[in-house]
């Protein structure tokens, strides 16, 4: 029964730890949003629905990120890592298109070659989305392994 | 498997914070780049070109250096045909610099004047086209570019010739008077001469003056063109056949010679 109740409480420890965990990243990502959209700013007036497109981006990664801490040490985590690199990929895939941005103002039209920025982009996405392949199979490799000692 | 994985984490990790501390820094440079235009110069070159000196002060505060500035601006007519191409390049503009360059446009008017009298006489429309690129954190190549109307004032503007008035002065001379009107809206003072030849009804050529111009830019002339017809006995029934005819005007304004410009009279 104490053992039960000791189990009870770790479990309860465990979550309000992920909890936490996933409050304060989440937390820290957006303030990293917060102190940087001013500086680019600059940027978001010349693109006429950027902020909102960068705000729901946010929104849906912190939201994965959160899942993903949440549901730790467990199967879930990994798809909502690799959910949250595969959406990582395509919000860059269909933001950026080829990697030109053009955007025009009564007369003036703007142009900026951002091919470089987005290749390196695109690298590290893929990067994390292997990253997330590779802790799913370690997990479950993890998984059976503790299976199979267990038998034995 | 874990160390691999942990390391790829961190190595992605720092990479990722490397990419937007980059991206965030060129963005807020962007806020403390500055360009302004001055005012500009209009000149004639030697070779009687109008040329337009464009200061460009480019203020560079930002953290990142430009490179590969260029500007280059292409006149054309209203049917789009090239009348000029002007190109400046700078090959660095350093960070913390306030750098003024200088785009000089050049405008040959006798390549316009070529093209019709509508440059001579008649106010007009230039098309601009404008682009300005550079290399932005060495990495972001940026371009920007503008179409606009460049006014083309024509120096001789409304210009108009009156009736001559023939005066005889004496049985060995005669005098003519020609009213002569112009606005000049070129964006140069003129500086010329018209020279005018007077023909009568039957194609002879009566007489011929030149007169000497200096019109200031946005104002207007008028004078009169003075003739001296010399008179023999045969020449005397001349008198009569002009009182209609022809004049024909010849324009040098310096960079460009026009004419002639056949106007009937009577």
């Amino acid at each position: 029964m104490a053992e039960q109740q000791k189990k009870r409480k770790n479990i309860v420890k465990d979550i309000s730890f992920r909890v936490a965990k996933a409050t304060v990243k989440a937390v820290l990502v957006y303030m990293l949003y917060f102190f940087l959209s001013p500086m680019l700013a600059p940027l978001f007036e010349m693109i006429p629905g950027f902020m909102e497109s960068i705000e729901a981006f946010i929104i849906v990664y912190i939201v994965l990120m959160i899942l993903g801490d949440i549901t730790a040490k467990t199967i879930f985590q990994h798809f909502f890592n690799t959910a949250r690199a595969l959406y990582f990929m395509g919000y860059l895939l269909l933001s950026m298109g080829d990697g030109v941005f053009s955007t025009s103002y009564e007369s003036f039209s703007l142009t900026v070659n951002l091919t470089m920025f987005y290749a390196i982009a695109a690298t590290l996405s893929l990067l994390g989305l292997a990253r997330t392949i590779l802790q799913a199979i370690n997990f479950m490799h993890e998984r059976a392994e503790a299976a199979i000692d267990m038998q034995l | 498997m874990n160390v691999p994985i942990r390391m790829l984490g961190v190595a992605s990790t720092i990479f990722w914070v490397f990419l937007v501390a980059f991206v965030a820094l060129a963005a807020y440079s962007v806020k403390d780049l500055s360009v302004d235009f001055g005012e500009p110069e209009f000149s004639v070159t030697p070779e009687g070109e109008l040329n337009l000196a464009l200061p460009l002060y480019v203020d560079n505060k930002g953290y990142y250096s430009l490179k590969e500035f260029h500007l280059s601006t292409v006149f054309s007519d209203s049917e789009g045909t090239e009348l000029s191409r002007s190109n400046t390049f700078v090959p660095v503009i350093p960070h913390g610099e306030n750098v003024t360059i200088m785009h000089n446009l050049t405008l040959d008017p006798v390549s316009l004047l070529e093209r019709g009298e509508q440059y001579l006489f008649h106010d007009n429309d230039l098309n601009v086209s404008f682009t300005a690129g550079l290399n932005f954190a060495e990495v972001l190549p940026a371009e920007i570019s503008a179409n606009f109307t460049f006014p083309w004032g024509a120096p001789f503007y409304n210009f108009e010739v009156g009736e001559p008035s023939f005066e005889l002065v004496d049985f060995t001379h005669a005098t003519a008077s020609v009213p002569v009107s112009f606005e000049n809206h070129a964006v140069f003072d003129l500086a010329g001469s018209i020279r005018m030849e007077l023909y009568d009804s039957e194609d002879s050529l009566l007489t011929e003056s030149q007169t000497v111009l200096y019109v200031q830019q946005q104002s207007a002339y008028e004078g009169n063109m003075e003739f001296n017809i010399p008179l023999s006995l045969a020449s005397m029934s001349s008198l009569s056949t002009a009182q209609s005819g022809h004049l024909d005007v010849y324009f040098d304004i310096g960079v460009a010679q026009y004419g002639p410009l056949v106007i009937p009279y009577g």
